[in-house]
């Protein structure tokens, strides 16, 4: 039953479910991992003298799941990249990432969701305003205060054009913030910041 | 080493401790000599219990990598097929010094707290 190409086939639909996992990380990057653990499964197994199907078993279990360690791959490199990235695309998706590791990572997704959703609603309104201006505004009526279209006859628009530099300005900055924020709070994502002279673990004097 | 003492709650307290400790003990096994990660592996089980699944070992050696505390190189190997050896770099032996003694005071502390519960567990 130990035929070495039945072996081989373990070996390949191993390494081919990791690089399916590892799906979202460069192709450069890829192929070295897949190198060097091909590296490890072949090491073990001519350490092991004769290779039988168990053995071979034993191995890729001792190694772990593909699924599972793919994953610890991608937070890395995703947070990583998005930690210095102007994409709020790829900044979402690193804070995503995240969510998926730790309730923090959750938490600042949600909050990453809400500025950006709050930041395009303002661009939006700003610039509906200038395509339909007696549709769009900012209205007070007794239910409260809304940006868009209104359908209660007893609101009244507060703003005015206004709303065009309103929404346009504090959307932009609302972008730019929740972006900026968004990075500064992966800081703390499990990754840790390059070395410097004040590392977070020196000890207390 | 330790006694199982329940279900859940305390394995997953073990996998955070170990979790913590794998960062230093793998730059300490790197702070003699180079060594490819299976090296590092065998160093690793031969001085600890640290390691669950051996394939975690190799995303932690790819960040301190980008983190600048270790460096690597492909060399071809006498196996037939050819091994990433890593190596502290200058900044990686600073962190990992500040770590070590770190993680010294830091046993010896809690050492002396709980003392007294081995103590007690042993009568």
């Amino acid at each position: 039953m130990n035929h070495p190409e039945r072996l081989q086939t373990k070996i390949d639909a191993y390494l081919m479910q990791l690089r399916r996992s590892l799906g979202e990380l460069p192709p450069e990057e890829v192929g070295e991992i897949l190198q060097e653990i091909r590296g490890h499964i072949l090491e073990r197994a001519e350490a092991s003298g004769e290779l039988t199907e168990e053995r071979l078993v034993a191995i890729l279990k001792a190694l772990g799941r593909p699924e599972e360690i793919a994953p610890l791959y991608q937070a890395e490199s995703l947070v990583a990249r998005a930690r210095t990235s102007f994409s709020p695309s790829l900044v979402l998706r690193g804070a995503l990432r995240w969510a998926m590791l730790s309730v923090w990572g959750f938490a600042l997704f949600i909050a990453g969701l809400f500025g950006y959703g709050l930041a395009l609603g303002l661009l939006f309104s700003g610039l509906g305003k200038i395509v339909a201006p007696h549709e769009i505004g900012a209205w007070l009526s007794p239910h409260g205060l809304s940006i868009g279209t209104q359908s209660d006859p007893g609101a009244r628009e507060v703003l005015g054009w206004w709303l065009i530099p309103v929404g346009l300005g504090l959307g932009s900055v609302l972008l730019v913030g929740t972006t900026r924020f968004v990075r500064w709070a992966l800081r703390f994502a499990k990754i840790r910041r390059p070395t410097g002279p004040r590392s977070p673990v020196s000890p207390r004097p | 080493m330790a006694k199982n003492v329940g279900p859940d709650p305390a394995e997953n307290w073990e996998k955070q401790v170990r979790k913590g400790w794998l960062e230093l003990a793998i730059l300490a096994s790197l702070w003699e000599e180079q060594l490819y990660g299976l090296d590092i592996l065998r160093r690793l089980e031969a001085h600890s219990d640290l390691v669950l699944a051996e394939g975690t070992i190799y995303p932690i050696l790819s960040r301190l990598k980008r983190d600048g505390l270790i460096e690597s190189k492909w060399v071809e190997s006498e196996a037939g097929h050819p091994r990433k050896y890593y190596w502290l770099t200058a900044a990686g032996r600073r962190r990992a010094a500040v770590m070590a003694r770190y993680a010294s005071t830091f046993l010896t502390r809690i050492q002396a707290l709980i003392a007294p519960l081995l103590w007690k567990e042993e009568r």
